[in-house]
């Protein structure tokens, strides 16, 4: 990365690509800023040495949290998750109680945890196999947790189905802006290919949608700030973040603006909830 | 008779389903939807066998609705097949009319498999004084290898190819001769053919078996010396073994014939591959096409197949054009090719004297117009480092301008000052590929380009996301044109390459205009179509907006705290060294890591994480994770390679 810093400007000036990734979103080169990890002890030094321009400014990161996870909420209408979202619960931990059936107090971490990982992996359509892989839970028992978070959460089960049928019916699929994708294994009659078209029914109008979501707050961010003349400069955008370079004296403005844009870039049932980081680095931020 | 004569017998389904599933994850799609992997597959391994081993014979056998002789002795041979998936059913006609294109025998017969014909072909050929090269994947045809009968498995996944003789052969299943790999199959059994095999009896058992007895029968005759368990099912199940052994011969007695003349390889219907792999949109596979055919003047030898002896010229017969000595053939492609180019096109494309009256009425015209392309040429690939060389102008079809800029920054900025009506007004569309490029490269000569914008680029991602955007391919596949290549102009990429400021003005001209002309065209062609996916909306609203908006944010850039990057680095590097040594320790011994191979070996073969690995793929590593400890410090140290 030290190569890649530009000698006129001492900067690192990311290439974004708006048309290689086919679900809609976003990717990056020079550097590639999706594959710093975000959990290890690496990606969060590699972070660390993102810094604002000089000391009058700070970074700040802003987040979308679990926003595919309230796409689907809401397109599936799921009313049970859709109050979870409402009502500012956390989702992980109201999921453990439903299906595992205990009151939300007596949610154990790792029940938690497992609803955690059935929330994330349910729109890649995880398996039992999956997720006995991803857990200590062995097959039957992610079997019976799968079936329990569908009983839980029968809307989404339906709505899921109801993808893969448009797309056997259409074939293609949209999301919440009309962005397609084509699905022309979804009628094979192989099952492994049929498999992996039916996941992609379920899960690419999630993942587009979301990258709808965050290129309309950026569109619309930008035009904020250069209407407000603002110092301010929108300097990257990963998975479901947006960093920003604030003059101090903008922070307080700035943070509420970036909020405000993101929460309401689309109108979902569900609310949208960013988390936003100030730092003197990105790790600080994030 | 001529020890030298090479025959190479290809198993069609085996190369076709090897493709298919090696793009699975990212298939290759035409425009018009269709998969085309497993034809890619197939003639990738095909032309790849041609430059590697330059064969005198060659053919090609397809299975043809199964194998009677074995569902007839036993009807679940193969039974339990998924359905083969439609990718692969249209492929096959596909490949068979490039086969006959190329005018390579296509062996098949209803009712024979693949590798009974292959068995057959190569017998015969061996009395002939042949040796053949049975070119598959499949382990099975090992029972066919003799001194003149080899197999070639294609090279694969950076692993390069294999050719197994006899000495191969018995060291890879541990026998003495290779017909012994017939009870090795028929004790083991087959999953994926539904072949029961002896229950119980895996890889190592049925080595020890035939080590010890020489042969099915052989062990059957010796039941008594068995203990156990082991002897209780063997001997209940002695006639699944024989039928075994039987579905897993390969038959040698098939009703074909070998025919030398009919097999030997001459000169391709070029013409009719071409049209084939424009229509399969295969644009890189016919560039390696034509190159076979120019190897005139540097014939190489044979990478692998020994003995080997160059071809010479006098083997191609009179005034015929051989496929190896078509001599010069640069033209070939564009002889032979269906779509039109500049030359095959009326065309006017001037280049602008950027004083006087001329240049003038230039202004004056370009400002008139509601909608223009434009593309800029300059000296470099990253627009944050790059010159303008010039700039083309276009808004009727093959018509065009070319505004060529001076070298002087001063002159430079000057120029462009006169054109700032036309990139700064807000009612003239821009159209433009990948207007991102060009926006960043005026934003450094202080040009905001404004007004509507239309990126041809980003109009197909939202046509057809799955498929590759960039001009060439969209104006071959929309246009049927096939546009000047830069290589032309400037060379291959390397020190002698020149930079476009080198090339004369009046070819600067050709090609920019082209360029810009052709941008205009698919602009008008992907017009209904983004209509009719109903994604009009989505396109001015979001993306167009957001190219402004990437613009700005990849200008503008980011500050990194260098002196922490660099002791990163070095904290970076000395890990890695750690785990390495780290990882070495425990295996025993130094190999490379980033080898998937090689880690497989490690891992499976003599650390025996798994007893029966399925495959040696990263996705075992997961569900090793598990019981193994230490693993998470091999796989920390795979994504940093």
């Amino acid at each position: 990365m030290p190569a890649q810093v530009n000698p006129n400007t001492q900067r690192v000036h990311t290439d974004y690509i708006q048309t290689v990734a086919a679900t809609g979103r976003l990717s990056s080169n020079n550097p590639n800023l999706q594959n710093i990890p975000i959990r290890t002890e690496r990606g969060r030094q590699v972070r660390k040495a993102f810094v604002p321009r000089n000391n009058d400014h700070v970074l700040v990161a802003a987040d979308y949290s679990q926003i595919e996870l309230r796409i689907i909420a809401a397109l599936s209408n799921e009313t049970a998750m859709m109050e979870a979202f409402n009502n500012g619960e956390d989702i992980h931990a109201t999921t453990a109680a439903k299906v595992f059936q205990v009151a939300l107090d007596d949610v154990t971490r790792e029940q938690r945890s497992h609803a955690k990982t059935v929330n994330f992996g349910i729109m890649y359509g995880v398996s039992a196999f999956g997720l006995s892989n991803q857990t200590n839970l062995t097959r039957s028992e992610s079997k019976e947790l799968i079936e329990a978070y569908y009983k839980t959460y029968p809307k989404l089960k339906a709505y899921m189905s109801a993808q893969v049928d448009f797309a056997r019916e259409n074939g293609f699929v949209q999301t919440v802006l009309g962005r397609r994708r084509y699905l022309k294994d979804i009628n094979s009659a192989n099952a492994i290919v049929r498999g992996a078209a039916e996941r992609n029914a379920v899960n690419a109008p999630i993942q587009g949608s979301a990258a709808d979501i965050i290129k309309i707050a950026m569109i619309n961010i930008y035009k904020k700030l250069n209407d407000g003349n603002y110092k301010t400069k929108m300097l990257l955008q990963v998975h479901d973040e947006l960093v920003f370079d604030v003059p101090k004296n903008e922070l307080d403005i700035i943070s509420k603006l970036i909020k405000h844009e993101m929460e309401n870039a689309f109108k979902l049932d569900v609310p949208l909830d960013v988390e936003l980081g100030v730092g003197d680095n990105w790790l600080e931020a994030h | 008779m001529d020890s030298n004569k090479k025959l190479f017998l290809l198993d069609a389904f085996a190369l076709i389903f090897r493709g298919y599933y090696a793009l699975i994850k990212n298939p290759r799609i035409t425009s018009k939807g269709m998969d085309v992997s497993a034809i890619m597959g197939f003639t990738n391994s095909l032309l790849d066998v041609i430059r590697r081993e330059k064969p005198d014979y060659l053919a090609v056998a397809f299975d043809k609705g199964g194998s009677h002789a074995r569902t007839e002795i036993f009807p679940e041979y193969k039974a339990n097949r998924n359905e083969t998936p439609e990718a692969i059913e249209i492929a096959v006609p596909y490949i068979q009319k490039i086969l006959k294109a190329m005018h390579i025998p296509i062996i098949e017969q209803l009712g024979v498999e693949a590798d009974d014909l292959i068995g057959t072909l190569a017998k015969q050929a061996e009395k002939e004084g042949f040796q053949t090269y049975m070119v598959t994947p499949d382990k099975d045809y090992a029972q066919l290898v003799s001194e003149n009968i080899f197999m070639y498995r294609p090279a694969r996944m950076g692993n390069g190819i294999e050719i197994w003789g006899v000495d191969e052969v018995k060291k890879k299943f541990e026998i003495e001769h290779p017909e012994q790999v017939i009870d090795y199959l028929g004790m083991m059994g087959d999953a994926v053919d539904n072949i029961p095999g002896l229950a119980g009896v895996g890889d190592k058992t049925a080595k020890k078996f035939i080590a010890a007895y020489g042969s099915m029968e052989g062990l059957l005759e010796n039941l008594n010396e068995l203990k156990g368990k082991m002897k209780e099912k063997v001997t209940a199940n002695a006639e699944l073994g024989l039928l075994s052994k039987q579905l897993a011969t390969i038959k040698i007695d098939c009703d074909v014939t070998f025919n030398a003349e009919a097999y030997k390889l001459s000169a391709p219907d070029a013409e009719k591959v071409t049209t084939l792999f424009e229509e399969l949109e295969f644009r890189r596979m016919k560039d390696q096409f034509f190159k076979l055919f120019d190897a005139d003047g540097n014939p190489a030898t044979p990478e692998t197949v020994k003995p080997s002896q160059v071809r010479t010229k006098s083997t191609a017969g009179a005034g015929q054009f051989s496929l190896f000595d078509a001599g010069d053939d640069q033209s070939n492609a564009s002889k032979t090719t269906s779509r039109q180019t500049i030359d095959s096109t009326t065309h006017h494309y001037q280049t602008v004297q950027t004083s006087g009256l001329g240049f003038k009425l230039f202004l004056q015209n370009l400002t008139a117009q509601t909608s223009v392309c434009f593309d800029t040429e300059t000296t470099s690939l990253d627009p944050l480092v790059a010159e303008l060389v010039g700039i083309a102008f276009s808004w009727e079809k093959t018509n065009g301008f070319y505004v060529p800029f001076p070298e002087d920054r001063q002159e430079a900025n000057t120029l462009i000052q006169q054109l700032l009506p036309f990139f700064e007004s807000e009612n003239i569309e821009k159209i433009g590929q990948n207007l991102k490029y060009d926006i960043k490269v005026l934003d450094k000569y202080g040009v905001t380009v404004k007004g509507p914008l239309f990126d041809t680029m980003i109009a197909h991602y939202l046509i057809n996301p799955d498929m590759r955007h960039n001009m060439d391919i969209l104006a071959e596949t929309y246009l049927n044109y096939t546009p000047v290549s830069i290589t032309e102009l400037i060379g291959k990429k390397g020190k002698n390459q020149l930079s476009m400021r080198q090339v004369p003005v009046e070819k600067q001209t050709e090609y920019a205009v082209e360029d810009a002309d052709i941008t205009l065209q698919l602009a008008a062609h992907f017009t209904p179509e983004l209509k009719e996916a109903n994604t009009m909306e989505l396109f001015n609203t979001i993306e167009i907006p957001l190219v402004k908006v990437l613009s700005a944010m990849e200008i503008e850039g980011i500050n990194l705290d260098k002196a922490f990057l660099n002791s990163l680095s070095s904290e970076l590097s000395q890990d890695i060294t750690k785990l390495e040594n780290n990882i070495y320790e425990q295996a025993g011994e130094t190999f490379n890591i980033g080898s998937p191979k090689q880690l497989g070996i490690v891992l499976f073969e003599k650390m025996k994480l798994v007893d029966k690995p399925k495959k040696q793929k990263p996705d075992n590593i997961p569900r090793l994770k598990m019981y193994y400890p230490t693993l998470p410090r091999t796989i920390k140290l795979l994504p940093i390679f």
